[in-house]
């Protein structure tokens, strides 16, 4: 029998985790990965160290750190897919040939949104930074940048603003929310960490939005916001999200319904096409509702769980949640996952805050299921608080413990 | 309110506290306690050592790791040598105390005892009866003198016997001489405790054990006793008095002090400050309608008891009436103070007042109390309290709402006075069986055990069963909180102490004293044994200490035993690692000295066991 | 390959394991040298209490599927030729994502050094520190073929015993 081809679309963490994945259990198999970046598959959350140039890219390569030590795989970079035939089951790549595959995967990812209602982005000096090549030119231009706005108050903003804080550029957070981090919790539990921000140095402005790029003879001369304020700048960063690139799916018979559609297997509309990470769409399982994540961790989840189904392994993958962040802020470390936003939910909601700390922990209506955490300042528990949500555990009599922080895994023990 | 605290405590005013500990972020004694979880197992059974150098050293129960420490001590000897120690310490914290008051006593016959009177003379009078001091025609100041120094040398006795040893049946003190643990003197015996206990000298379980009976029994029928008596003299016996217990005692209106520790030399001092015009003009020219004066553990049940001051919690209560935010001033002396106080009252207005050289704390004001200006001092520390008054915090202000009236002031003089001037009536009570026996519960609080809990249930099961309950210290504020010190408490006794009760007009339940008043309790037993010609260990009587953490508990315990008495301890003592010496403290025992330890955290149980016990012992007398 | 099992019916909860790891990961190696340096070394066991009185030392299972290594953002969790799952510092960049996922709770936050760390087996010993200062050995370290076999064992001689009566 003949070694299986098996191609993946996309270099990034899902196409990389399922690659291992697949070396790991299938070890005559071809694997090639068809990306579009010039650079060699990387952390890509690594990349504000390059803006600190803390870091260097041969530091945040992928092979060979962590759990990528898989042999064998193949990677052809400046290969962007432009489409793909299923009946001729072939993916055509941008300058002509045609790759045939037995097993796809689509790990195409996401670009960053732009809003279209920001005037002048093509502007040098506009960035929605996402890939090395972003990075170095913003490091480049961090160099000679005085002010630096950033539109957007998402972590990934938040995380390019300290680098170019690191960088010795004043940082201005243009925010449209009323705080920093809505995507991930509600204001209150937010406080805490803006508050952190803005010890570091950062300027935050809430409530408003950036509507224009304001242009000089270098780029960015500034930007001007909704309500009319002008904010002198040399850099604007926009952080508004992303949306899966999928276009070059369309005719491939594969569907797409604003991500690629997987089932509970990882596997598209399609025979052998599978899709994983930030193109796919999956499903939380606290609600079951469909969900699309742009998040590195869950879309490793997901491209190993690809992998193993495309090597003959079938696998369910048992979906994420919307929100599944961990990180520090300053010195303020939060994690936050599940159903955090409640305001106007008949969640039963236990909060607990003190001058350092903030909890907030999300029970079902019936009170039996954890089903969302939040957790700023002191995060110890969380990996319990995830189980907890993930597995839809009843929590029974350990509900004063979960409510109080104050988990171990000696509970979880069946003495 | 929520479940986790009412765990911790059944009194309502703690549930009340402790959700403003929470709302506030204070941190308790239950706090810290979740934190030491889990307490380390070579400590709760006993078998670490650190008593020297090449250690420390710790046995395996499991048998798969060291059986022996480096000197070759198995665990038999380490368990008996700490337990030997927590007595010696024990025993020694109650003596000192009774050294204090006889030093006070010989101050104030000296004439140098800044304000303190000698107010029993009658007393005084029995006292130098019984040490052979000569009282015709001599002053009350002389007689005193010589009392005083007849009670210090007992401390420096070299070879016994110790005076009160002899009010115990002729029959007790004989088996305590043939056992060879009739105390010499008490600081000897403790001394010895420590000698005993030093590498390579007592490595015989058996041997130390008895010595920390003979030490013990120096504690309760020497220096516990001696604080007792001499107490009396100087501030006057107890007497039935009414007062009322719990943090509702505190008055938002009134400079609130609260004393805490143990030594009525001390509060005795501060009872009277807080009555000086002065002062109490001072506090209302600050805006407060005067002053409320309030106690805690023992130093509350020593003003409670002659002064009818109200007690506002009992130990684990220490915390929380700072909490209250409407206290001035927590003025203590020696035991029981919890280093937290001084951090705590950090975050009140109230001033954190320790008054002995013996015992200093970290944020605390010092104000150093010396017997021969006492009542200078007094006025001090309370002046100083009123000058708080304006510093409150009126949004940081909660008091609890609830409080109990009481009866208490039951020394064995008042017993026998309520009883018509005889104990006759008791004893008939006894052999008719409408009391089947009485039992002595006291001790403290331990987080270990919902706060209270122990004590009140214990207490009423055995009332139920027509036990009559005589207590002292913490159990005594526990039940004087849960209206058990009233005459109206009877309806929830048997029938025959019922009907005991309502004849007499008192409390089912008899509020004897502090900590160190336990000694009012084996003079009542010697007093009942010897009216009925039998030995203390023939008596339908028991001991408990349903919540007890300190080591005079322990100390406690032991000479209760020694005495004859069978004991029920709610927590077990850090002997479960030496079988040799559970078997000895539970079962050989009561060959040896006819009374035992049992080990029963659940006061329903506990109960059961003691009204057999009581049952056993009153089928052996006949009765 | 030899892990480190807890018997659960040992711990006595003396918290021994835990200053023999943190002594183990200071840079005296001596337990008086350990508590005066900066930063104070950190233990990668923790000793827990369940009601009514279970206690048991609990620290990283190398878990065969790590969950911990493949959500790292940044490379700086792997596992050994010998199995063990281990963070190089170097790399980690404290974002405490492992944390997050960590099914145990057993991967501490340094926040002195804004590192992740966790038990590493004591690379430079033959038996890890935790494992040679439990007093009671709870705590073994054996393969797993050895731990069921003792386990067998165990269980065999009390049957016995009961038989005897």
């Amino acid at each position: 029998m003949s070694p299986t081809r098996y191609v993946i679309v996309g270099g990034s963490a899902a196409g990389m985790a399922a690659a291992q994945s697949i070396r790991e259990l299938d070890a005559h198999g071809d694997i090639l990965i068809l990306s579009a970046e010039a650079d060699a598959p990387y952390y890509r959350p690594l990349i504000p160290y390059i803006v600190t140039q803390k870091k260097t890219a041969e530091e945040i390569a992928l092979m060979g750190q962590g759990p990528y030590t898989a042999r064998d795989i193949h990677v052809r970079l400046n290969s962007p897919a432009i489409s793909v035939d299923t009946g001729a089951r072939v993916v055509n790549v941008l300058g002509g040939d045609a790759v045939p595959y037995d097993k796809l995967l689509i790990a195409t990812g996401a670009r960053p949104y732009i809003p279209p209602e920001i005037k002048g982005v093509d502007t040098p000096g506009v960035y929605a930074p996402r890939t090395l090549a972003d990075a170095r030119s913003l490091a480049a231009r961090a160099g000679m940048a005085r002010h630096a706005v950033m539109a957007g108050g998402g972590l990934l903003n938040l995380k390019t603003s300290f680098a170019l804080l690191e960088r010795g550029v004043a940082v201005t957070l243009v925010v449209a929310s009323p705080e920093v981090l809505s995507q991930v919790m509600e204001p209150d539990g937010a406080a805490l960490i803006r508050a952190a921000l803005e010890k570091v140095g950062l300027r935050i402005l809430t409530g408003r939005n950036v509507v224009e790029v304001l242009a000089g003879p270098n780029g960015v001369s500034g930007v001007r916001l909704d309500t009319g304020e002008e904010l002198p700048c040399e850099i604007l960063c926009i952080g508004k999200g992303v949306r899966p690139n999928v276009e070059f799916l369309e005719g491939s018979g594969i569907v797409v319904e604003r991500g690629v559609v997987a089932d509970e297997y990882t596997a598209c509309s399609v025979p052998d096409v599978y899709t994983a990470g930030d193109v796919a769409i999956t499903f939380d399982p606290i609600t079951g509702k469909r969900i699309m994540t742009a998040l590195w961790t869950n879309a490793v989840e997901m491209g190993r769980c690809a992998g193993r189904n495309m090597a003959g392994h079938p696998t369910v993958y048992s979906g994420t949640f919307g929100v599944l962040n961990a990180t520090q802020v300053a010195d303020v470390p939060f994690v936050s996952m599940g159903i955090v936003h409640t305001s106007g939910t008949p969640y039963e909601v236990h909060v607990h805050a003190t001058a350092n700390t903030y909890r907030k922990v999300v029970f079902s209506e019936d009170g039996k299921r954890l089903i969302g955490a939040t957790l700023v300042g002191d995060i110890s528990c969380a990996g319990f608080y995830r189980h907890l949500i993930r597995e839809r555990t009843p929590v029974n009599g350990l509900k004063a413990e979960i409510i109080g922080q104050r988990l171990h895994y000696g509970h979880f023990i069946r003495w | 309110m929520k479940e986790e605290i009412l765990k911790k405590s059944i009194d309502p005013t703690v549930h009340d506290m402790l959700a403003v500990a929470e709302a506030a972020h204070l941190e308790t004694a239950w706090d810290r306690y979740q934190k030491q979880l889990p307490q380390c197992g070579f400590g709760e059974t006993g078998v670490c050592c650190r008593n020297c150098s090449m250690g420390p050293c710790r046995i395996d129960l499991f048998g798969d790791g060291p059986t022996k420490g480096v000197c070759g001590a198995t665990a038999d000897i380490i368990v008996a040598r700490n337990l030997l120690r927590m007595i010696a310490a024990g025993a020694a914290a109650h003596s000192d105390h009774g050294r204090d008051i006889a030093h006070t006593l010989v101050l104030t016959a000296k004439g140098k005892g800044g304000g303190y009177e000698i107010k029993d003379v009658a007393k005084l009078h029995r006292l130098a009866a019984e040490y052979g001091i000569p009282t015709e025609g001599r002053t009350k100041e002389e007689i005193a003198l010589d009392l005083g120094k007849a009670a210090y040398a007992e401390f420096g006795n070299q070879e016994g016997p110790i005076r009160f040893t002899r009010r115990a049946p002729a029959k007790r003190v004989a088996l305590w001489e043939k056992l060879n643990i009739d105390p010499r003197g008490i600081d000897r015996e403790i001394v010895e405790c420590l000698h005993r206990t030093h590498i390579g000298v007592d490595n015989d379980a058996v041997n130390l054990i008895l010595h920390g009976l003979r030490t013990s029994l120096g504690d309760g029928w020497g220096g516990s006793m001696i604080a007792t008596e001499l107490s009396d003299v100087l501030f006057g016996t107890p007497k039935p008095i009414w007062s009322e217990a719990n943090m509702g005692v505190l008055d938002e209106k009134m400079v609130n002090i609260l004393v805490h520790g143990h030594e009525p030399t001390l509060s005795e001092m501060i009872v009277a400050a807080s009555q000086d015009p002065e002062l109490v003009a001072l506090a209302k020219s600050k805006g407060a309608e005067g002053i409320k004066l309030v106690g805690t553990c023992c130093t509350g049940n020593e003003v409670l008891m002659r002064h009818g001051i109200p007690p506002a919690g009992n130990f684990l209560q220490q915390e929380l009436l700072i909490m209250t935010g409407a206290v001035e001033a927590v003025i203590v002396d020696v035991q029981c103070i919890m280093p937290a106080l001084g951090p705590l009252a950090g975050c009140f207005h109230t001033k954190f007042i320790s008054t002995s050289y013996k015992a200093k704390f970290p944020g605390a004001t010092h104000i150093e109390f010396h017997e021969e200006h006492a009542f200078e001092t007094a006025k001090q520390i309370v002046r100083t309290a009123i000058e708080a008054f304006p510093n409150r915090m009126k949004d940081k202000v909660h008091i609890p709402k609830e409080k109990s009236a009481l009866m208490a002031g039951f020394s064995v003089e008042a017993i026998v006075g309520a009883l018509g001037g005889t104990l006759d009536p008791l004893l008939e009570a006894i052999k008719s069986g409408a009391i089947q026996g009485i039992v002595a519960v006291v001790g403290c609080n331990n987080p270990k055990i919902q706060h209270d809990y122990g004590h009140i249930n214990l207490v009423k099961e055995l009332i139920k069963h027509n036990i009559l309950v005589v207590n002292t210290g913490c159990n005594a504020i526990a039940c004087a909180k849960a209206g058990l010190l009233l005459p109206e408490a009877a309806e929830m006794a048997g029938d025959g102490l019922k009907a005991v009760c309502k004849a007499l007009g008192i409390p089912p339940v008899l509020h004897m004293g502090s900590c160190v008043d336990i000694s009012r309790i084996l003079v009542a037993c010697a007093a009942i044994a010897n009216a009925l010609g039998v030995d203390i260990s023939d008596l339908p009587v028991a001991g408990a200490a349903p919540e007890w953490m300190s080591e005079k508990a322990v100390s406690i315990g032991a000479y209760v035993v020694a005495s004859g008495i069978y004991t029920v301890l709610g927590i077990a003592p850090p002997v479960l690692g030496s079988m040799s010496v559970v078997e000895l403290l539970t079962a050989g025992a009561e060959g040896v000295v006819g009374g035992k330890f049992a080990v029963e955290p659940d006061p329903f149980k506990a109960a059961a066991l003691i009204v057999d016990h009581v049952a056993a012992k009153r089928r052996a007398l006949g009765i | 390959m030899k892990e480190i099992f807890v018997r659960l019916d040992r711990c006595m909860g003396c918290h021994s394991c835990e200053i023999a790891c943190a002594v183990e990961h200071s840079k005296s190696k001596t337990l008086f040298g350990a508590i005066f340096e900066h930063p104070v070394p950190k233990r990668r066991v923790y000793v827990e209490w369940v009601k009514p009185d279970h206690k048991l030392p609990v620290l990283c299972r190398h878990c065969e599927d790590a969950p911990c290594m493949h959500a790292c953002i940044s490379g700086a969790i792997r596992r050994t030729a010998e199995g063990v799952v281990i963070t190089d510092e170097d790399k980690c960049i404290g974002c405490w994502t492992c944390v997050m996922v960590c099914p145990y709770g057993v991967i501490g936050r340094h926040l002195e050094t804004h590192r992740s760390y966790r038990c590493d087996r004591c690379p430079d010993r033959d038996e890890p520190a935790c494992v040679s200062a439990c007093p009671t050995k709870a705590l073994v370290y054996q393969t797993v073929d050895e731990f069921s076999a003792n386990v067998r064992h165990a269980a065999a001689s009390e049957m016995v015993a009961g038989e005897r009566g």
